[in-house]
């Protein structure tokens, strides 16, 4: 309360009418008309987004989230329960996961064996011929039938 | 600039349609012959199984050796000949990505595949394997039984394929830059 008595009762004075006649102005005041005319979409226009996600520091806000808090309170067995694992199951059609995977795995093991056969196929062309004296000439014979492979380019001599 | 070390053509030119070697042949035999008898004893103990039930006592063929014999003949003949006039291929050269041309390269007649059996018969028998020899030292990499029915043998999976995977790893071939795609048969 100020010192001078005078301006102590003004001060009230002051204050009484206040409590008075502020409700009274807040009653008149119709907001929802106010509010019809405020142009929502401008002030959305004006509105930097950009410069206000730059001045929030998201990893402040991940450091308080108690993640571990969180964890604790989330019943993870009722979501289970909730699950139809039935009805995921038929829309996975696990089978035919199954079915490729499996098609996969023996078409590689497939094909490995079959890529040893043809190092072994090479080998031995190679060293038998050798063992004869012709290993250099088999490098001119034809890869295979007319029909399927291009005859080889002779080079100029 | 760097360079980057290209796997040799050797190693990683497509083979498809190439002629075909005599380890991957012995080993489509093989499973051939695997195949043939685990049908036939299979076969053999059904019908045995089959006289049983009709005739109340047993009949199995191994008691009668010659007419085992006939059997077991005519069963590997129409095993081969059958798979090589319907396919090109029987089950044992499937696994091992094998099939049987005409010299020429073109898909085998009916009789090119009846003369291959009975070329493969002579072949094993007659020659004790010696008409085998020419897989490995003939030009056309053909057999005895090839040159009775004029027909040869080639690979019919992209043998490429596989082996660039495990180059590409050990050598880091660059990327899309495939010194194959002109020898696509």
């Amino acid at each position: 309360m100020s010192p001078n008595p005078i301006g102590s009762r003004v001060e009230q004075l002051a204050q009484s009418l206040a409590e008075h006649i502020v409700p009274l102005i807040v009653d008149a005041i119709d907001i929802d008309a106010i509010l019809d005319k405020v142009d929502v979409e401008k002030i959305i226009e004006r509105v930097d987004v950009e410069k206000i996600v730059e001045r929030v520091d998201v990893q402040q806000i991940i450091d308080r989230v108690d993640v571990q808090q969180i964890i604790e309170r989330v019943d993870i067995n009722a979501i289970v329960d909730k699950i139809d694992i039935d009805a995921l199951v038929e829309q996975t059609e696990l089978g035919s996961i199954i079915a490729r995977s499996t098609t996969g795995i023996l078409t590689e093991v497939l094909d490995v064996i079959r890529a040893q056969g043809v190092g072994l196929d090479d080998f031995i062309l190679r060293w038998g011929n050798r063992l004869i004296g012709r290993g250099k000439k088999v490098a001119d014979w034809p890869q295979g039938p007319p029909l399927l492979v291009a005859p080889k380019a002779i080079a100029p001599s | 600039m760097t360079t980057v070390p290209v796997p040799s053509p050797a190693l990683t030119v497509g083979r498809q349609g190439n002629y075909a070697g005599a380890v991957s042949r012995l080993a489509a035999f093989a499973a051939d012959v695997g195949a043939s008898w685990g049908l036939y004893t299979l076969g053999v103990a059904l019908l045995n199984a089959a006289i049983k039930l009709v005739i109340g006592h047993s009949y199995t063929l191994t008691n009668h050796q010659l007419v085992a014999f006939i059997v077991l003949t005519v069963w590997e003949f129409l095993y081969f000949t059958y798979q090589w006039a319907v396919s090109g291929k029987t089950l044992g050269m499937a696994i091992l990505g094998l099939q049987v041309v005409t010299a020429q390269g073109g898909p085998i007649s009916g009789r090119q595949a009846v003369f291959r059996t009975i070329g493969l018969g002579i072949t094993l028998f007659l020659t004790l394997g010696i008409g085998f020899l020419g897989i490995v030292f003939q030009r056309d990499r053909r057999a005895l039984n090839d040159f009775i029915a004029g027909t040869a043998v080639v690979y019919d999976w992209d043998a490429r394929a596989a082996r660039l995977r495990w180059i590409a790893r050990k050598e880091g071939t660059p990327a899309g830059a495939s010194p194959l795609k002109e020898h696509g048969v």
